[in-house]
C-alpha cells in the first residue's frame, strides 16, 4: 500500500505539475524578474539621474501639485529612495456631481518630478512594474480572470510541491546527485537538485502567494463573521473613513517636520508615501506611511495629521496576531523588506524555481519519448507538449529581452508608446511559438534558444549606442545600476546560448530500455 | 497511466475513477475547505476580524491536504462517503452556529 500510495501522488505530481507548468513558468520568470523591478524601471528610464533629499524634494512636489492640481480630491506622492531618484505623484480628481466619468489614461493623473519640483520628461514606459503586475494580472485579459487563474495555477504548485516531496524518497541523497549527458537522469537529476536546493523557498513562495489574494479566493472566512466585505474593511481600517470637504480654503501645513515627527516615532525609519486628502481645504489630512524596506510586515505603520494645524489626529491601529501574520506573510512574498545580499537570494531562489518548473516540464516529454510506440511519430498531444515547451522556457525570455530594447528604439514622441513596449515583448513570445511549431522538433528548440540569447546580447549594445548610460562610462563613473544590468544582460545571453549549444549536441538516438530507465518510470 | 495506477477494479468503474476523483477534489476538496473555514472564522477565540484572518490563512494548507487524501484514498467511493460526511457536519456546524447567533 506504502507504494501505492506513492505511485498516486507521482502520478498527481506529474499531471497537475503539465497543466499549469506553462503559467507557472511565466510566474516564475516575471515574478524572480520583478524583485528588482525598481531597479528595471530606473534603466528603463534613463533620463532619471540625481536624487534629492526626500523632505525638500516632498514639499517641492507639494507646491507642484498646488499650482498644477489644486482642486483635487487627494494627492499621492512617493519621495526620492535610494531605489528610485524620482519623486512620483499621482492625484485623484473631484469627482463633480452630474459630470459623466471622463475615461483617463494614466500621464493625465500622474507625474515624474526631480528634486525642484519639476516635470523630468521621461520616456513613456511601464519598467519593470509591467513585469510585476504580468505575474498575477496577465495582460490582454480581465484583470479579475487573470487572478482567478493564477490563484488556481499557485494551488496546483502547492500540491505539485507536496506530492513531489511525497513521491521524492530520498531527497538528501538526491541533492548531492547531478550526473550530466545522461538523457532522462539528467532531466530528473536537474529537476530534484533545483527543486531541493530552495524547497522551503518554494513551499513559503507559493503558500505567501496565495495569502497575498486570499480573500478573492476564499472570502467564506470574512462572510462567516460579516455582512459584506465593507463592514469587514470598516472593522479593520476604522481611519480609512472619508472625510467631508468643507470649502472653507485654508493653507497646508509645511510637511518637512512632519515627516521628521513621524521618523523619530519610528525609530528612524523613512518615509515610503505621503497622501494627502482634500488639499487646500480646512478638512485636509496628511497621511505619512512607513517605507517598504524597514520592517517585513507589508502593512506598514502609518501616522495622519490635521492638514493645516500639522497635529497628529491618528495612528495605525495595533495588529492582532492574525492580521500580523498575514502582513508578514505577504512581505515575505513581495520581498519589498529585503536589503541587496537578500533580494539577490531571492532573485537566485526564484531562478531555481524557474529551472525546476521548466525542467519539470521538459522531463515529461523525455521521459515519454522513450516510451512511445513510434518515437519518430509521436501523438499530437505530445508534439503539443513539446511545442509548448520551447515557446515557454524560450518565448518569454525572448519577449522580456525585446521589451528592453523597445524600450530603447521605440521613438520617445510615439503614441501609446509604453503600449506598444508591452505588445513586442507579446508579438515576439507570438513569433517564437509559431516557429517552434513550424521548425522540425530539435532545430526549433536551438533556434529558439540562440535567438533569446542574441536578444539579450543585444541589450547592451543598443543601450550603448542609444543612451549615454553604458558598461563603459559606467565602470568609470560608478554606475552601478547599469553596470549590474548590462551584466545581468550578458550572462542571461551566455546561459541561453550554452542552452542552445548543448540542444544542438544532443545525440537522439533511441536509447534501449535498462534497468535504470525502468526504475525511473516508477519515480 | 494515471488511471492504471490509482484502481484495479475493471470496466466502467475504473473508467469514472479519475474524473470523480479530480472532481471530489477541486470541487468537493473547495466546498469542505470553505465550510471548514467559515467554522473556524466563527469559533476560534478571537475577535471576529482576527478570527476570519486567521482562519482564511490556515485554508489553503487546509484544501491541499484534503486534495492529497482523497488522491491516496484506497476507494473513490469513500472518498465522496467522507466528504458528504464532513460537509455535512461542517454544514450542520455553521447552520447552528449562525442560527444561534453570537457573531454577525
Amino acid at each position: 500500500m506504502k507504494d501505492g500510495f506513492r505511485q498516486s501522488m507521482a502520478a498527481l505530481h506529474t499531471w497537475t505539475g503539465l497543466l499549469f507548468g506553462w503559467l507557472l513558468f511565466a510566474m516564475f520568470v516575471t515574478g524572480t524578474a520583478a524583485y528588482f523591478q525598481e531597479e528595471i524601471s530606473r534603466w528603463m528610464r534613463p533620463e532619471l539621474v540625481a536624487t534629492a533629499p526626500p523632505a525638500p524634494a516632498t514639499q517641492a512636489a507639494i507646491r507642484w501639485l498646488q499650482s498644477t492640481q489644486p482642486d483635487a480630491e487627494s494627492w499621492f506622492i512617493t519621495p526620492p529612495s535610494a531605489r528610485n531618484p524620482a519623486t512620483e505623484v499621482f492625484w485623484q480628481p473631484r469627482i463633480v456631481d452630474g459630470e459623466p466619468h471622463a475615461r483617463r489614461r494614466r500621464g493625465d493623473t500622474s507625474a515624474t518630478l526631480d528634486g525642484d519640483g519639476r516635470v523630468v520628461a521621461v520616456r513613456e514606459t511601464r519598467g519593470g512594474f509591467f513585469l510585476y503586475r504580468f505575474h498575477f494580472d496577465l495582460h490582454y485579459m480581465p484583470v479579475l480572470w487573470a487572478r482567478y487563474l493564477v490563484g488556481i495555477a499557485a494551488m496546483f504548485m502547492l500540491v505539485a510541491i507536496l506530492s513531489g516531496i511525497i513521491t521524492h524518497k530520498k531527497i538528501f541523497a538526491d541533492f548531492f546527485m547531478l550526473r550530466f549527458g545522461k538523457g532522462q537522469r539528467s532531466w530528473l537529476d536537474a529537476h530534484n537538485v533545483t527543486a531541493v536546493f530552495a524547497l522551503p523557498f518554494y513551499l513559503m513562495i507559493t503558500y505567501t502567494g496565495l495569502v497575498t489574494l486570499a480573500t478573492l479566493y476564499m472570502p467564506w472566512g470574512i462572510t462567516a463573521n460579516y455582512a459584506s466585505p465593507e463592514t469587514f474593511f470598516a472593522d479593520v481600517f476604522p481611519d480609512n473613513a472619508e472625510v467631508a470637504h468643507t470649502g472653507v480654503a485654508a493653507p497646508l501645513a509645511p510637511v518637512g517636520p512632519l515627516m521628521a515627527v513621524a521618523a523619530q516615532r519610528w525609530g528612524g525609519a523613512a518615509i515610503g508615501s505621503v497622501q494627502i486628502a482634500n488639499p487646500g481645504d480646512r478638512s485636509a489630512t496628511i497621511t505619512l506611511r512607513q517605507a517598504a524596506n524597514s520592517a517585513i510586515g507589508a502593512r506598514g505603520e502609518s501616522l495622519v495629521f490635521a492638514g493645516v494645524t500639522g497635529r497628529v489626529i491618528g495612528s495605525s491601529a495595533s495588529q492582532g496576531g492574525a492580521m500580523a501574520t498575514q502582513s508578514v506573510m505577504v512581505g515575505l512574498h513581495a520581498g519589498r523588506y529585503a536589503g541587496w545580499g537578500l533580494r539577490w537570494l531571492y532573485f537566485l531562489s526564484g531562478i531555481g524555481g524557474t529551472i525546476m518548473v521548466g525542467s519539470g516540464l521538459v522531463l515529461w516529454t523525455v521521459k515519454r519519448r522513450a516510451k512511445l510506440p513510434d518515437p519518430m511519430r509521436p501523438h499530437f498531444g505530445f508534439r503539443l507538449v513539446e511545442r509548448l515547451n520551447i515557446a515557454a522556457i524560450a518565448g518569454l525570455p525572448a519577449g522580456i529581452a525585446t521589451y528592453f530594447l523597445a524600450n530603447r528604439l521605440l521613438p520617445t514622441g510615439m503614441t501609446e508608446r509604453a503600449e506598444w513596449e508591452i505588445h513586442s515583448l507579446f508579438l515576439t513570445w507570438g513569433a517564437v511559438l509559431l516557429w517552434a511549431i513550424a521548425r522540425p522538433y530539435r532545430r526549433a528548440w536551438v533556434e529558439s534558444l540562440a535567438l533569446t540569447s542574441a536578444l539579450f546580447a543585444a541589450v547592451p549594445v543598443v543601450n550603448a549606442l542609444t543612451v549615454p548610460r553604458d558598461l563603459l562610462s559606467g565602470l568609470m563613473t560608478g554606475d552601478w545600476l547599469f553596470l549590474a544590468f548590462d551584466m545581468a544582460m550578458l550572462l542571461l545571453a551566455l546561459g541561453f546560448g550554452q542552452a542552445a549549444r548543448k540542444a544542438a549536441t544532443v545525440t537522439s538516438k533511441p536509447r534501449r530500455r535498462t534497468r535504470e530507465t525502468r526504475e525511473m518510470a516508477a519515480a | 497511466m494515471a488511471r492504471k495506477r490509482i484502481a484495479s477494479p475493471q470496466g466502467f468503474a475504473a473508467r469514472i475513477n479519475l474524473p470523480l476523483r479530480v472532481l471530489g477534489a477541486i470541487v468537493g476538496g473547495y466546498g469542505v475547505t470553505s465550510l471548514a473555514v467559515a467554522c473556524l472564522a466563527r469559533i476560534l477565540p478571537l475577535r471576529p476580524a482576527e478570527a476570519s484572518i486567521a482562519a482564511t490563512l490556515a485554508s489553503f494548507a487546509i484544501y491541499a491536504g484534503i486534495i492529497v487524501a482523497i488522491f491516496s484514498a484506497r476507494s473513490v467511493l469513500r472518498v465522496w462517503l467522507w466528504l458528504e460526511a464532513v460537509a455535512l457536519l461542517l454544514g450542520g456546524g455553521l447552520y447552528w452556529s449562525i442560527l444561534t447567533g453570537g457573531r454577525l
